[in-house]
């Protein structure tokens, strides 16, 4: 760390020489240690899951939540300082609702996101304030149908497409991730917190980018996918435990009905099975070839 | 003066990621005597050891009622939980006037979350130099929550804060599975048992330095329940109680306890 | 002429003499609604063994014109209660909003569980209704609506409840709003005066007085319309049908009446 001791690193929202906000890389650290987060965007759907490392046995099992709702079709999970995280998606309630205040409909996620992103970026241009202490992971499906404006309680005369251009499709699952420097990128597979490197590794092997209905992987797919990522990249740390949360949002004529909701337990548990079973195999696979002495490159 | 550079306000990450400011906060929870809490299905308990500053001066309340169905134990600074405890009465209230119900516990206790994060993240404020333990009821049954200077907040089976806690956290972990059948006398006795592991070598439980708080719910006849309101005992009230979990009382018999003291079913 | 741009577009102070700008002046109190504009009719709802029934026609008015003949009046609250909006239409989608956010606020309490203890039942819903409309009476701008509530109380008993523009709020057995206070009121009280005897009706004898009522009022009510929506509430959840049609009509009575119009008897 070069920067210590320059005085530089002191306090947010001052550029060092070289143009860099060290407080905001501190920030980034926070993240680094935190339990790990991912999002996964699929042909019909969005999938949020987290490691929960158990700090104590004396918490209650399953009752504290790490993946949160906002209005009803999107999810923020994230790694870091968990108050930060509190804060955050109270902050991103709100702006859904002012959304809903404003316009009469549900925020999109990519509005979400960029709201989510400017107040972030915020609290790296003051002295008075920290940057937070988390990088959140931002899912959510916007509807694909003709959806009447908050409020509306019959129907008038038929006035043609509602300003949705034809034959464009509208709508749709997304996923995107804000950093604490506010920035933000769209994904279709993200990662952060303390395994993200092993995650991203998996999530590269994944088939998510296409946007076919019929290549790709679908919404349970991902979810059993989700779940073994969790698990590899828990790898690192075996000797803590830790509890999987998985939250998932498909369109309205999916399993949620385009709403953020858990994964119910049957499924995550038939994941969980997925996840340990893979995970005992590719360490079976790596001992042999250990033992076979040929070198595998990733 | 500081230990280093990047200790002196809430606003400034070390460069691995951590606020110290915070951190101390938390250490200002262990200065305060020690409370433990206990949740079973359908109790939800505090003890707490209560000090006093000189022998002639009264002792200081660990213990607080909030509402009907919640109450807190404390340790650390007074005058901070003093805020804390006044907001969430003020909130739960609120609450009842506008919905006529009760608060529900997790919705208050995130409510103080909220509050503290904001201290840690703005300059010129200060983390709050106290810990919560946080007991109630609601539709879901009894709650049992940990409230911390950094702002988090996680829903417990058991668990202690406070001067040499972790003697009484082990004691807990030990029993763990013991709980969530235990009616509220048992329970009770759990929650001293565990209090006494963190006690001073040649202290002891006395009805002075004892506070007992309990709060439930019970099944009515026709099948719904009704929360128990949270009553702090102290003094004579709880003697029963130190009594039946005294070294020479172990084999004492669980029907020992004064009036209205019956063991649930 | 004066061809200065203030000006433009006025009446010619050469033709029509000074414009008198005292009709503009926004001096002297401020008015917030003085009057409803578009209207709903009557909501009406009874109780009955295992639940609560409610309906209301699908027309909004403008004055005496038929203005909206699609309109649905019957709101479902978080698949537990129902609320029935008599009065401005507009005010009724301001609260039609409001709840919509209430309902995402209170799905954010508790996420995993499908149970719905811990979520606003119709009691309090009713009383969060009842402070809101009496808030904006005493604001001098209310909501002009009546409404009624219908669900399940924190006893898991059938609950109907009513609150109008002033906040005034009642409870009853069987309820009706604006006309329906004249014209429904007393039939639907011959089947049910009292708690004991909604107690005993069934859902189908339920089902059937509001249906002849919904006819009564149909017949009687000259704002009121032939396609309604009724909705019934049980513990399982809220069936609402929004596109129903008055049936067995019999319109025979209208001979009898005189002293309208042309007749000359």
């Amino acid at each position: 760390m070069t920067s210590i001791g320059t005085g530089y690193d002191l306090a947010n929202s001052i550029f060092s020489p070289d143009g860099r906000n060290f407080q905001v890389e501190y920030a980034v650290k926070a993240v680094e240690n935190g339990s790990t987060s991912i999002g996964i965007r699929c042909k019909d759907g969005v999938v949020l899951a987290a490691e929960k490392v158990i700090t104590s046995k004396l918490l209650k099992q399953g009752a504290n939540k790490r993946i949160a709702t906002v209005d009803r079709h999107l999810g923020i999970v994230y790694s870091g300082m968990i108050p930060d995280g509190r804060h955050f998606v109270d902050r991103a309630r709100d702006e859904a609702r002012g959304w809903r205040d404003n316009y009469k409909t549900p925020i999109s996620t990519k509005d979400l996101a960029g709201r989510m992103g400017g107040y972030m970026q915020a609290y790296t241009l003051y002295q008075s304030v920290r940057p937070f202490g988390i990088t959140a992971i931002i899912g959510g499906y916007d509807s694909e149908l003709e959806t009447p404006v908050d409020g509306e309680v019959g129907s008038g005369p038929s006035v043609g497409a509602g300003g949705k251009v034809e034959g464009k499709k509208h709508g749709g699952p997304f996923l995107y991730m804000v950093e604490p420097s506010g920035l933000y990128w769209g994904y279709y597979g993200a990662a952060t917190g303390k395994g993200r490197q092993a995650a991203k590794a998996e999530l590269e092997k994944l088939d998510l980018s296409g946007d076919g209905e019929s290549t790709g992987l679908t919404l349970e797919e991902a979810v059993k996918e989700a779940a073994r990522i969790i698990y590899v990249a828990h790898d690192d740390n075996k000797d803590r435990e830790f509890e999987l949360e998985m939250t998932w949002i498909s369109g309205a004529d999916g399993p949620t009905k385009g709403r953020h909701l858990e994964v119910p337990e049957t499924l995550r548990k038939e994941a969980e099975k997925y996840a340990e079973r893979m995970t005992a195999k590719d360490v079976e696979d790596e001992e042999e070839t250990k033992e076979g002495g040929d070198k595998m490159e990733e | 003066m500081f230990r280093n550079n990047y200790d002196n306000d809430s606003v400034t990450f070390s460069p691995q990621g951590r606020i110290f400011q915070v951190e101390y906060a938390a250490e200002a929870v262990k200065q305060g005597s020690v409370v433990v809490g206990i949740a079973s299905k359908t109790h939800a308990v505090l003890v707490a050891i209560k000090r006093n500053a000189e022998e002639l001066s009264s002792y200081q309340k660990k213990l607080f009622p909030i509402d009907e169905h919640v109450g807190i134990a404390i340790a650390g600074l007074t005058s901070d939980a003093r805020v804390l405890s006044n907001f969430m009465k003020q909130q739960c209230l609120g609450h009842r006037l506008t919905y006529g119900r009760n608060m529900p516990v997790r919705t208050l206790v995130d409510m103080i979350g909220s509050k503290a994060q904001i201290n840690t993240q703005h300059y010129g404020k200060r983390p709050y130099g106290v810990g919560l333990l946080v007991a109630g009821v609601d539709d879901h049954g009894p709650h049992l929550f940990e409230f911390q200077p950094s702002g988090m907040t996680e829903e417990m089976v058991a668990f202690a804060i406070g001067a040499r806690s972790q003697m009484a956290r082990t004691y807990l972990e030990k029993n763990l599975d013991a709980f969530a059948d235990c009616g509220r006398e048992e329970l009770i006795r759990h929650g001293l048992k565990a209090l006494k592991e963190s006690l001073v070598q040649d202290r002891e439980l006395t009805i002075d330095n004892t506070s007992v708080a309990i709060v439930g719910v019970e099944k009515q006849e026709d099948g719904t329940t009704k929360p128990q309101p949270f009553k702090v005992y102290d003094g004579q009230d709880v003697s029963a109680w130190i009594e039946s979990v005294a070294d020479n009382a172990e084999a004492a018999p669980a029907t020992a306890e004064g009036e209205g003291m019956d063991v649930d079913s | 002429m004066d061809h200065r741009p203030q000006a433009w577009g006025r009446p010619r102070d050469d033709v029509y003499g000074a414009y008198d700008h005292s009709y503009l002046q926004n001096s002297g109190p401020r008015q917030a609604t003085q009057a409803p504009i578009v209207t709903g009719t009557s909501v009406i709802a009874i109780k009955y063994k295992n639940g609560v029934v409610m309906a209301a026609d699908n027309l909004a008015s403008y004055g005496s014109l038929a203005r909206f003949p699609d309109v649905k009046r019957l709101r479902v609250f978080l698949d537990s209660s129902v609320i029935g909006f008599s009065g401005d239409v507009s005010d009724m989608q301001f609260l039609d909003r409001h709840l919509t956010e209430l309902s995402i606020d209170e799905a954010y309490e508790d996420p995993s569980s499908d149970s719905k203890a811990g979520q606003l039942n119709a009691a309090n819903l009713h009383k969060y209704l009842q402070k809101l409309l009496y808030k904006r009476r005493n604001d001098f701008d209310p909501l002009w609506n009546q409404l009624l509530i219908a669900g399940f109380d924190g006893d898991s008993k059938p609950y109907l409840a009513s609150v109008d523009l002033r906040g005034t709020s009642f409870t009853s057995p069987s309820l009706a709003t604006g006309f329906g206070s004249a014209l429904a009121q007393p039939i639907m009280r011959r089947y049910a005066a009292t708690e004991e005897d909604a107690a005993k009706l069934s859902r189908e004898e339920a089902v059937e007085v509001i249906k002849e009522c919904m006819k009564v009022l149909y017949y009687r009510d000259a704002r009121s319309l032939d396609r309604y929506s009724i909705a019934v509430v049980t513990k399982e959840g809220v069936e609402l049908k929004e596109d129903e049609q008055l049936e067995k009509q019999s319109w025979a009575f209208a001979e009898q009446i005189k002293g309208y119009g042309t007749q000359t008897v």
